[in-house]
């Protein structure tokens, strides 16, 4: 009984941490490209605001069950996907504070594919409204996954078989035992990812599903109040999974809490500076340049994986 | 009237729903005249909106306040009681330069209105022509406090008064084919 | 009597029966092909495991038995028969000669089941050959210029497939002196040394399961069937090329030591099971008939289970076969769908179409979940098929074919998209107006097969039983399987039950979050209310967006739509056409030539023996 109890406590810690974080993270970059622009910027707890206004809307309307439940598959998909990952070693949260999380009971590909459940059920809700720029938006960013998610595979491919597991544990331990990062052991995989990642967080110049001046925000455009809320909520833990995902892969985990924040944020600042100097692909471009380098970075990964 | 929504007799809760409100403020800029232009100098480095909490919105569902920049056209009326009716309360209009309050130098032009507030509830007047982005974030802040004090119930107000609203509008708009506002 | 020969009178007469019944109503011999199919359903869960059956014809000993390996197509075969011919019933009213398609409806089930419980090569050729025929009488059954155009294409593929198989049997009865197959098996008929064999028979076996380069009839046969057939021609049909094959590559891998023959069959098979699977998805997502694009969505989910059981370890073959279960379901259940809709509103054009979800809503529920284990994704029954795939490919070796198959799951997104939106979501245009549910004897099939793969999302053990069973007679030993946790060969696994048990949680608090919050101020407009820059579209405006719905992808991936198989096929077939041409110039049928033939022929010999 007192396991259980533990367990949905640390499954309630963790939301609400990736929860603050992913907002917080979205925040600072508003924050930084304000500045950027020579901006003062909204303060850095702007999102929650936006938030809480959202949830405060008295009215709300949907165009039916599947875009009444639209919000509420990417809010299933991220916290399950949450459930699996592993987010410190060891599931030290806190000092002297230590809970697991299911982390043990899914790997790898079964992260890709949950993580693609949130998407596709948020497309049925976009489609169930009937706005054309729903739809577009919709298309435009399954044809985008086509192009991101290969170099991604490749990337973890050739890190399993480089390694022999795939499960994030696995990798975690891995690379505690041996104490180098998988970016050092092996860069190509680690570079053809982080292009991967570019496309994956849809900063510029992949923000081609939500552009807000061509399709009116995309998938997004018929939800407003409480759905639009979740979303962002969905969306600020789905940043959190990615990073967190890249740190386990690639850098080897983090000890603490602390240690996860800089990790992530140095990796979130990845895509976020490639955006504000980069103008918006258009929607096959933007698929043809995974084709190029990353892929190509990528079989290199897979090659040196092999030899 | 002021007094009762004082924020010493507001409950705790609405104190804290306005207070949140006021400082998350997603625009729909309705470019209807020539007022749209000011829009981009007041949202960019110079005058930078957004540090208030004031960013744009990209369509109706997910606005708090509709900005109508300017004069209005008879056969534009139609377009902007349809957006209105679409956003979700509470929600706040901003009319824009001098043509919104008595039609500014359109004033006697057969095809323009004079008054915006007779076909949709105003919140805050702009006033001028143009207004410089100074003034709009001047109004913004006005439209702050409204919120504040808890006056911007303009939404359930139009519910109220639909049918005066809609006399006035059909009084414009000739040819009525409006999907019915169900609340 | 036997059950096996009782179950076989049963389904030909049934054959017979309903050809006679359309003379009492048309309906009535739809009504019989069900009694029999399902009596035959009965009598096979019912009576446990039969004996089997020997006989003699001529020279050769046939035998029918249920193996193993054979149970799992038999219940295939069975379960989705019984439940389309219930479909069929409500699917065919009104339609003409009942009496035609349902007695050819029957003998198909009945010669896949032949199929299944035939246990040599001859009586497997005798009943192979009743599924051709009838198969193909089904597709030219609307009878329509293109469709004759379609069956040629059928019935040809179909014949170089069944020679093919039938000069492997000749082969294999020269070689070992027998025909039966286990026996063949164990002496080695279909091992390596002879790679031939193997070749034959697998390409007799993969034109009916629609592997590259001999998928070009699927298509078209696909959808130019009445759905109800194609329902059975996609989820049972297709899984006798699967049987085959699968007995195929484990006589192949499992006979003797590995040899570079055998391991160069193996991967080119592979390689083209991946091939498929990326072309097909790429054709799929650009038709704008839902039943061509569930056609090639068909073709090149063959592709996988053709890659699975070409691996030749046990977690790919595993994969492959629990996909193909998957894929039965799966493909019954969207080809219904699709027939329902295409029964209720007449067109299953999806630019003609939208918005169906609020007419048709069970039909949309059983399409969902049946998408879901399209796309692979958790909790639903293909995820894991494909876990197992890609586990099994990276385990073993074949990183880049992963890599492949990984694009082609992906790009199935899209298309698994298309066919949702593009029948039942986007705007109610006017056309749809008046649509009803289709009746409950068409709807309850769907329903209990996605139930199915919704359960087998979270306890594929139910299928991996008969599964492991069925490896086990083929010569995989120690399989392992548990009933919800999927494990790999580097111990990695996957928990389902904690998975499915997460998900569900979260959905339901996420549900109600939702719906309570502010529920009274919560409303549901129409999808007319669409925020369209303040215009309001008359009636007559259609809002969708349906026509070039990737067009994006096409252009990104515009390089990849240039080839055709098809013409390929078409200049072969040129190219064979003239050389029979260069042939008849010799063959010239004047007696005089022959003459010359003969004494110059003579000369020659003359010439040669005089050295």
């Amino acid at each position: 009984m007192n396991d259980i109890l533990l367990t949905i406590l640390a499954a309630i810690v963790t939301t609400i941490m990736a929860f603050t974080v992913g907002m917080l993270y979205g925040g600072i970059v508003r924050k930084l490209t304000a500045r950027v622009q020579n901006r003062v910027g909204p303060p850095i707890y702007q999102n929650f605001i936006d938030l809480m206004k959202l949830e405060f809307k008295t009215t709300n309307i949907h165009h039916g069950l599947m875009s009444h439940l639209g919000p509420v598959w990417i809010i299933t998909a991220a916290v399950s996907v949450l459930m699996f990952i592993p987010i410190v070693h060891g599931g030290m949260l806190l000092p002297g504070f230590s809970i697991e999380n299911l982390t043990f009971k899914g790997d790898l590909i079964f992260l890709i594919y949950m993580m693609t459940f949130g998407s596709l059920g948020m497309a049925l809700g976009a489609g169930e409204t009937g706005n054309p720029n729903s739809a577009i938006g919709v298309t435009r960013g399954l044809s985008l996954m086509t192009g991101f998610e290969i170099p991604f595979v490749l990337a973890l491919v050739a890190l399993m078989i480089q390694y022999q597991t795939t499960s994030i544990t696995g990798f975690m331990q891995i690379q505690e035992e041996t104490g180098t990062w998988m970016m050092f052991s092996n860069p190509f995989a680690f570079i053809a990812a982080l292009m991967a990642s570019l496309g994956m967080f849809r900063y510029s110049p992949f923000d081609i599903v939500g552009a807000p001046a061509e399709i009116a925000s995309g998938p997004a455009s018929e939800f407003g109040g409480k759905y639009l809320g979740m979303m962002m909520s969905g969306g600020s833990i789905f940043a959190f999974i990615k990073l967190v995902l890249y740190v386990d892969v690639f850098m080897g985990g983090a000890h603490s809490i602390p240690e996860l924040l800089l990790k992530t944020f140095v990796l979130y600042m990845v895509p976020v500076f490639y955006g504000w100097i980069n103008p918006r692909y258009r929607t096959e471009q933007a698929i043809r340049w995974f084709y190029k380098w990353p892929l190509i970075f990528g079989v290199i990964g897979v090659i040196w994986a092999i030899y | 009237m002021i007094e009762a929504n004082d924020k010493e007799t507001q409950g705790v809760v609405d104190y804290i729903k306005n207070f949140i409100r006021k400082h998350s403020i997603f625009m729909l800029a309705y470019g209807t005249g020539c007022g749209a232009i000011e829009l981009p100098a007041t949202l960019t480095s110079r005058y930078d909106a957004e540090r208030l909490g004031i960013r744009g919105a990209a369509t109706p569902r997910q606005a708090d306040v509709l900005l109508i920049t300017g004069y209005l056209s008879t056969k534009t009326l139609k377009r902007v009681i349809r957006v209105y009716e679409q956003m979700q309360d509470p929600k706040y209009v901003i009319g824009f330069g001098s043509c919104t309050i008595n039609g500014g130098m359109y004033f006697d032009s057969y095809n323009t209105i004079n008054s915006l507030a007779q076909y949709i509830p105003v919140d805050i007047y702009i006033n001028g022509c143009m207004p410089r982005p100074e003034a709009i974030l001047a109004g913004f802040e006005e439209l702050q406090k409204k919120i504040q004090k808890g006056e911007a119930d303009n939404g359930t107000k139009y519910q109220e008064n639909i049918e005066w609203y809609r006399a006035n509008q059909k009084k414009i708009i000739k040819n009525w084919r409006m999907p019915d506002y169900n609340w | 009597m036997n059950v096996i020969v009782l179950i076989l009178t049963i389904l030909f007469a049934g054959a017979a029966l309903s050809f006679f019944a359309k003379k009492i109503t048309p309906q009535a011999s739809s009504v019989v092909s069900f009694v029999a199919i399902l009596s035959a359903t009965l009598l096979f869960f019912l009576s446990g495991k039969p004996d089997a059956v020997n006989f003699n014809l001529g020279s050769f000993d046939l035998e029918w038995q249920l193996s193993d390996f054979g149970y799992i197509f038999a219940v295939i075969v069975l379960v989705l028969a019984t439940l389309i011919s219930l479909y069929s019933i409500s699917y065919m009213k009104g339609m003409p000669h009942l009496g035609y398609f349902n007695s050819n409806f029957m003998l198909s089930v009945a010669s896949m089941m032949g199929i299944v419980l035939s246990s040599d090569f001859i009586s497997l050729f005798i009943f192979w050959e009743i599924m051709t025929w009838s198969s193909y009488l089904l597709v030219i059954y609307k009878g329509r210029q293109e469709t004759s155009k379609i069956g040629i294409k059928y019935i040809i593929f179909s014949a170089v497939g069944a020679y093919a198989m039938l000069t492997a049997i000749v082969l294999i009865n020269a070689r070992v002196g027998t025909t039966n197959i286990s026996e063949a098996i164990e002496l080695g008929a279909l091992g390596a040394e002879n790679i031939l064999i193997p070749i034959l028979l697998l390409i007799g076996f993969s034109v009916k399961a629609a592997t590259m380069p001999l998928h070009v009839w699927a298509p078209g046969a696909y959808s130019e069937s009445p759905m109800s057939f194609t329902a059975l021609f996609s989820g049972a049909l297709s899984k006798m090329g699967v049987l085959g094959i699968s007995i195929v590559f484990s006589a192949l891998m499992l006979d003797v030591e590995f040899v570079l023959s055998a391991i160069v069959l193996q991967q080119i098979i592979m390689w083209l099971g991946g091939i498929t699977a990326v072309v097909a998805t790429l054709y799929a997502l650009i038709q704008q008939d839902a039943k061509r694009l569930l056609a090639y969505s068909s073709v090149g989910q063959l592709g996988y289970i053709t890659i699975g059981l070409a691996s030749g370890t046990k977690l790919g073959v595993m994969a492959g076969l629990f996909m193909a279960v998957m894929h039965a379901a799966i493909k019954a259940v969207l080809f219904m769908a699709v027939g329902a809709v295409e029964r209720q509103v007449g067109t299953t054009d999806m630019t003609k179409i939208s918005g169906l979800i609020k007419k048709m809503p069970y039909t949309f529920f059983a399409t969902l979940v049946a998408i879901i284990a399209l796309a692979g994704v958790p909790p639903v029954g293909g995820f894991v098929g494909k876990w197992m795939l890609y586990e099994s490919l990276i385990t073993s070796n074949s990183y880049f074919l992963v890599v492949l198959i990984f694009f082609s799951s992906t790009a199935a997104f899209l298309y698994s998209y298309r066919i949702l939106f593009g029948l039942f979501l986007g705007q109610e245009e006017d056309n749809v107006k008046n649509v009803k549910e289709a009746p409950i004897t068409m709807v309850a099939p769907m329903v209990v097969l996605s139930i199915f793969l919704i359960v087998a999302g979270t306890f594929p053990g139910i299928v991996f039983e008969p599964l492991a069973s069925g490896m086990a007679y083929l010569g995989y030993v120690d399989v392992n399987w548990n009933m919800s946790v999927l494990q790999n060969v580097w111990g990695n696994e996957v928990h389902l039950e904690s998975i499915s048990t997460i998900i569900g949680i979260v959905f339901v608090l996420a549900v109600v979050f939702i719906t309570l919050k502010g529920y009274k101020k919560t409303r549901q407009v129409s999808t007319k209310d669409i925020s369209t820059s303040g215009e309001i579209p008359w009636e007559h405006e259609n809002m969708n967006y349906q026509q070039d719905f990737f067009k994006p992808f096409e252009r990104a991936f515009s390089g990849m739509y240039k080839g055709d198989m098809g013409k390929f096929w078409v200049e072969l077939g040129c190219a064979l056409g003239s050389l029979a041409n260069f042939v008849r110039k010799i063959y010239t049928g004047n007696g005089q030539t022959y003459a010359i033939y003969v004494v110059s022929f003579l000369a020659l010999l003359l010439l040669i023996l005089n050295k």
